[in-house]
């Protein structure tokens, strides 16, 4: 479903991606890895053709497609979507105006109401987007907007950051039902989903776990077995490992 | 009949104030226009013609809508129709001010009263050549919740209208008004005049909304003054989102009574060479008196907005805020921000102001962009939001027909 190869990115003059090598296959979920400051948001924002992440070499395919010269927009309508480590303020748009152009777009029949019941976001909906949101609400509603897009590739960053501990569930949940359900009958959604604590690891079945580091995938494995390693060693030890 | 005396006097400043330019926007030149014509009664709001009724809608206003309390009409300078639901008859009343002129001889207390005649050349020029304007009165105790409509429509070229009208709530009223004046399509050139003068009795409350919709090339020059007596309330919302020459207007409210509160909204889209200067001013009179004064202001192509704000104390307890946000579309375009807090001798008002002006952040069209809009949409979804600001007062049903106008005029914005 999703192809990179040796991805080379810029920011601000900087190069933050070195040669990122990453395949997901249709149906699976990925989780990355990786200490604060290597790359892992940076990865995800350039999947999505965010201004200000140069591609200096390497390409993205999508859906055998190369999607390196597409818009932002394009690439939602082909099926990528992201939920976002920091909302940003919308001032004016409410979150309610917002979902119902993401069905529209999309052409979704999701219902606006029970998604925003399930993720606990009926009270956000008639407020301006990112505006005064805590950082779980901002989570929840992140959330809440990929749960009716229902991207074909959705990359996740961070889901469980600043969501209390009696919102996790209902992060997990959302996620599980995200992954789980059938696309078409011979599609499965993919995703990719940036996690430092790990809680959302008890809710899902991800196939994969990469580990970004300088610039570059460098351990691969099981994403449980990956983060045991890391809660006993620290990404020290992933930097020692001698997986490619 | 007001008093011979009296009309003569009126008169005679007038003359004299004839050629006296304003001290805000630009000056125009009154003989590039002529006045414009009489048109027929008609006795059915059918008989509008669909272009006048096109016009009528995009300044808010909808004349297939029978549901109002009541309406008036008025094409160039004639009052076409006016109607009074059954239902609200004996409540209030709506005519043209010549009709109100020769019916209620007391009516010269509150004509020119508010607003000096000699105020500026157009103050003038309205009284020396007037064509006609409505007269609104809601009597004492009576709540009026369906909105009352107004409009104003000019169909000739190069013509001037220029109106005079008169808003009286008597003690205890209640009204919602709706107001909208614009050009009937392919009329680009004209001149539009409109003195309104509204007295809002004790604890009377009056909601009133303004939505103009000119031709490009037009001038339009409003003066109004509103006097509130003791608990009453004032909510006025004016909306131009389509390109003119140039419009400026300063409303005042003076706020006489007890614990009067005032509140003005304006929501201003710049566009081409317009120059836009806009405002309110809130004068302060007695103890306890609130008020807000909020802009939106959005600029583009080579347009130039003023954004002005007046609030005055005169007295303690006075409480009241002014807010200007402004975006700014172009490197051409310009955008000021005029606050002026005035506080006369009341050591326990308390009187505040911010203003913003910069530009849409690209983080917030891009987020947009990343759920499937296009950066048109996204800008068109965001400049919408900005707009529609909080209105207090304004019902429910008419909040989303101004969210609908925003959105019909925002739709080719971008």
């Amino acid at each position: 479903m999703l192809h990179i190869e040796h991805l080379k990115v810029a920011v601000s003059g900087e190069i933050i991606l070195k040669d990122v090598n990453l395949t997901i296959g249709e149906g699976e979920v990925h989780i990355l890895l990786g200490p604060n400051g290597t790359g892992k948001t940076t990865l995800l924002m350039s999947i999505m053709g965010m201004p200000g992440y140069t591609i200096l070499d390497g390409h993205i395919s999508f859906l055998g497609k190369d999607i390196s010269s597409l818009s932002i927009e394009e690439r939602s309508q082909l099926g990528i979507g992201m939920a976002f480590q920091k909302m940003p303020t919308v001032p004016g748009v409410q979150l309610q105006t917002l979902g119902g152009l993401i069905i529209e777009k999309h052409k979704n029949s999701e219902s606006l109401d029970d998604i925003a019941q399930k993720l606990n976001c009926t009270s956000l909906l008639n407020r301006a987007i990112g505006q005064g949101f805590s950082g779980g609400e901002a989570k929840r509603a992140e959330l809440f907007q990929i749960l009716l897009q229902r991207p074909i590739f959705s990359m996740i960053d961070e889901p469980e950051s600043g969501v209390d501990l009696d919102n996790i569930a209902l992060v997990g949940n959302a996620l599980r039902e995200l992954f789980e359900r059938q696309l078409v009958k011979t599609k499965k959604r993919s995703g990719l989903i940036i996690t430092h604590t790990g809680y959302i690891l008890d809710y899902l079945n991800a196939d994969m776990g990469h580990v970004l580091m300088d610039g570059k995938i460098i351990c691969r494995g099981n994403p449980r077995d990956l983060f045991s390693d890391i809660k006993v060693n620290g990404y020290e030890g992933c930097a020692r490992c001698e997986q490619p | 009949m007001m008093s011979e005396k009296y009309l003569r006097e009126i008169k005679s400043k007038a003359e004299a104030a004839y050629d006296k330019k304003a001290t805000l926007g630009p000056d125009i030149d009154l003989t590039e226009f002529s006045v414009c014509s009489p048109h027929e009664k008609i006795d059915s709001i059918e008989k509008i013609s669909q272009s006048m009724k096109e016009a009528a809608l995009y300044a808010g206003i909808d004349l297939l809508d029978t549901g109002n309390a009541a309406t008036y009409v008025q094409v160039d300078r004639s009052a076409i129709f006016e109607k009074i639901q059954r239902a609200f008859q004996g409540k209030l009343e709506i005519m043209s001010i010549s009709q109100a002129i020769e019916k209620y001889p007391e009516i010269s207390r509150y004509y020119w009263s508010l607003i000096p005649v000699d105020f500026d050349k157009y103050t003038a020029f309205a009284e020396l050549c007037q064509t006609e304007g409505y007269f609104i009165r809601i009597f004492a105790h009576q709540q009026i919740d369906v909105p009352l409509q107004a409009c104003l429509l000019m169909s000739e070229e190069a013509r001037v209208q220029s109106v005079h009208n008169l808003i009286i709530l008597e003690e205890g009223a209640r009204a919602n008004i709706n107001t909208g004046c614009a050009s009937v399509k392919g009329n680009k050139k004209g001149l539009h005049i409109g003195v309104s003068e509204f007295y809002i009795g004790r604890n009377a409350q009056l909601t009133f909304t303004m939505i103009h919709n000119w031709g490009e090339n037009f001038h339009v020059r409003p003066r109004t003054v509103v006097e509130m007596e003791d608990n009453s309330f004032y909510s006025s919302t004016y909306v131009l989102l389509k390109p003119l020459l140039s419009l400026q207007t300063f409303p005042k409210a003076i706020l006489k009574g007890e614990n009067a509160n005032a509140n003005f909204q304006s929501i201003i889209f710049g566009k081409g060479t317009s120059i836009i200067d806009v405002g309110s001013n809130l004068m302060m009179e007695n103890r306890g008196c609130r008020g807000n004064s909020v802009s939106r202001v959005c600029a583009a192509d080579q347009s130039k907005v003023y954004a002005r704000g007046k609030l005055v104390s005169y007295n303690d307890e006075a409480q009241a805020h002014l807010e200007c946000k402004g975006i700014l579309f172009s490197h051409q375009a310009e955008i000021l921000s005029v606050p002026e807090l005035e506080v006369y001798g009341a050591p326990q008002s308390r009187l505040s102001h911010e203003a913003a002006v910069g530009p849409i952040e690209e983080e917030a069209i891009n987020y947009l962009r990343s759920r499937g809009l296009t950066k048109e949409e996204a800008l068109s979804l965001i400049t919408r939001g900005f707009l529609n600001v909080d209105l207090p007062g304004v019902p429910q049903a008419l909040k989303k027909y101004i969210e609908e106008i925003i959105k019909m005029t925002s739709q080719d914005l971008m």
